[in-house]
């Protein structure tokens, strides 16, 4: 168990760290699907027994189909880890809050490469997901129904000729299907766009998000677009809108970039230079100031202002700079004064060129 | 809490909205939130949508006259899972086991008429499900219709054409399918 997380600690994280369209803007494209098995009572409702033999049920589906590359995928099962691990694997954005929080009766699917996943007995019986870089749900997609048809033929899904596949909670039932796409918008929020832009876009049904907290006020520029409604349109359907609204908000952006080079060059070079000074030369940075300034570093990057630094190196930060990833880098635990320290000389080491 | 539109009623009903990514939650009575709900402002908000399927099953039950909110509607229990309706509002919405869908039906139809931009599903269909059945149909008229769209905007007309007669084929046997049903009856 304890090898896995190691061997997982040492992969690239390839949605970060591998190129993808439109990767100046958009970080990561991300689809969910929901599944649950006929015959049994939802994770909310079901005992322990119960639980873990829908566990075994989906990983004997895995290992017989090859999805995931199983059964060389990495397998955990979160009550038997300790809660650094745990933390590790939700900084990786391969499993949710709710899944972890849950006592008993998971267990996490992993391929090698991080690209596909299956959370199981997280709210319904089945989460699989897969994650690419950049702006491709259409790609994400495809890899995604392929892998949902590898564990579909070994596993009779709960599904009704009207209402679609059934999920525990009725926001999810249908298709089953949450898309996402996670976005960097500095432009939009040094403009003062970001908050007429979002309520724009809950208006045809989509959901924001901001990123870094759940609950919390953003964090370094970073918002995620999802679909809301999952019943009433095919996937294909879901995805052509999601895809439109994107593609608009990344012209947006991109017109913002331009209006503040533009109207207030220095603002914006002043922002971006006290950023990376901050990374490059600090000896304390908690999270929230890293995630900002790692925010500032990237419009760098993509104005051309930095160009020994690679913006998968300021990808990669993102999620090295977590609480869980520097204590397993340290091979310790630590507190949070001497997580600052770690964070800063982690920048300071990434940063230089 | 008092609701924050009339500021006389309790509220009881409480969404969450994003804006310029902070958090606000509105607190509203259930004859506020109601009224909000009939003029179609709730579904232009981005707020949470478990916790406004939970909330509109209270609103419903609100609304309902006395003599409607019976005992055995509250008493309905799954008899595969043993869910019932407390459990359904409690768990914000959430039901124990895929046959809750038949048992809470008409409480459900509402919700998910509220949350969602439609009724029946089109997408995806397991392997295993049947592939002649009415919302398959509809499924894939759904779909083809889509496709043709797509393929004259591109000018391709002779896959247009193609497409064309599966949609017209697929009209076909709907049609054919509410007949039989008629004739049954
Ligand atoms: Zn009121
Ligand atoms: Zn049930």
């Amino acid at each position: 168990m304890n090898d896995d997380i190691d061997q997982l600690l040492r992969n690239r994280v390839s949605f970060l760290a591998d190129a993808g369209p439109d990767e100046d803007i958009a970080i990561s494209s991300r689809i969910r699907l929901a599944r649950n098995l006929a015959g049994h009572r939802f994770p909310v409702a079901a005992d322990s027994a119960e639980l873990h033999g829908i566990c075994d049920e989906v990983s004997e589906a895995a290992r017989e189909s090859g999805a995931l590359g199983c059964p060389a995928c990495f397998s955990f099962d979160p009550e038997k880890m300790n809660e650094l691990d745990r933390e590790l694997l939700l900084e990786r954005r391969l499993a949710s809050r709710d899944f972890l929080n849950r006592p008993t009766g998971t267990r996490l699917l992993v391929k090698d490469d991080e690209s596909r996943s299956v959370m199981i007995n997280e709210e319904d019986h089945l989460r699989i997901q897969t994650m690419l870089p950049g702006f491709q749900l259409d790609a994400v997609w495809k890899q995604i129904d392929e892998l949902d048809n590898q564990l579909g033929s070994r596993l009779d899904y709960a599904f009704d000729d009207r209402l679609g596949f059934l999920t525990c909670c009725p926001t999810n039932v249908g298709t089953g299907m949450r898309a996402s796409v996670m976005l960097h918008l500095p432009g939009l929020v040094l403009t003062g766009q970001i908050t007429p832009t979002i309520q724009g876009i809950n208006k045809l049904n989509l959901a924001v998000r901001g990123i870094g907290g759940e609950g919390t006020s953003n964090q370094g520029s970073l918002f995620q677009v999802s679909n809301q409604s999952t019943l009433g349109e095919s996937e294909t359907q879901i995805l052509e809108r999601l895809n439109t609204v994107i593609g608009q908000l990344i012209a947006h952006e991109k017109n913002a970039r331009q209006l503040l080079l533009q109207r207030d060059q220095f603002s914006l070079l002043d922002h971006v230079g006290r950023s990376y000074g901050t990374l490059r030369h600090s000896y304390k940075l908690s999270g929230e100031e890293a995630v900002n300034c790692l925010s500032g570093v990237r419009v760098g990057v993509d104005l051309g202002m930095f160009t020994a630094l690679n913006i998968h190196t300021v990808n990669e930060l993102f999620i090295g700079i977590g609480a869980a990833h520097l204590q397993k880098a340290a091979g310790r635990a630590l507190n949070a004064a001497e997580r600052d320290v770690c964070r800063a000389a982690l920048c300071r080491e990434k940063l230089k060129a | 809490m008092l609701c924050d539109i009339c500021k006389k009623n309790e509220a009881t009903i409480h969404i969450k909205e994003m804006h310029g990514g902070e958090t606000h939650t509105a607190n509203l009575c259930a004859a506020c939130a109601s009224e909000k709900e009939k003029n179609g402002e709730l579904s232009a908000l981005g707020f949470n949508l478990a916790e406004m399927l939970c909330n509109l099953g209270k609103i419903s039950s609100v609304l309902k006259p006395p003599q409607e909110q019976t005992q055995p509607e509250r008493a309905t229990v799954c008899p595969n899972c043993g869910w019932t309706v407390d459990k359904v509002r409690n768990f914000g919405g959430r039901l124990g086991c895929p046959e809750c869908y038949k048992v809470f039906a008409p409480m459900l139809a509402e919700a998910i008429k509220n949350v969602h931009r439609g009724s029946v599903h089109l997408g995806k269909r397991p392997q295993s499900a049947s592939h002649d059945g009415r919302a398959a149909l509809e499924a894939e008229l759904n779909n083809r219709r889509h496709e043709l769209d797509a393929l004259i905007k591109r000018e391709e007309y002779e896959e247009a054409a193609v497409c064309r007669d599966r949609i017209n084929q697929l009209k076909a046997e709907l049609e054919q399918l509410t007949n039989g049903e008629v004739d049954h009856e």
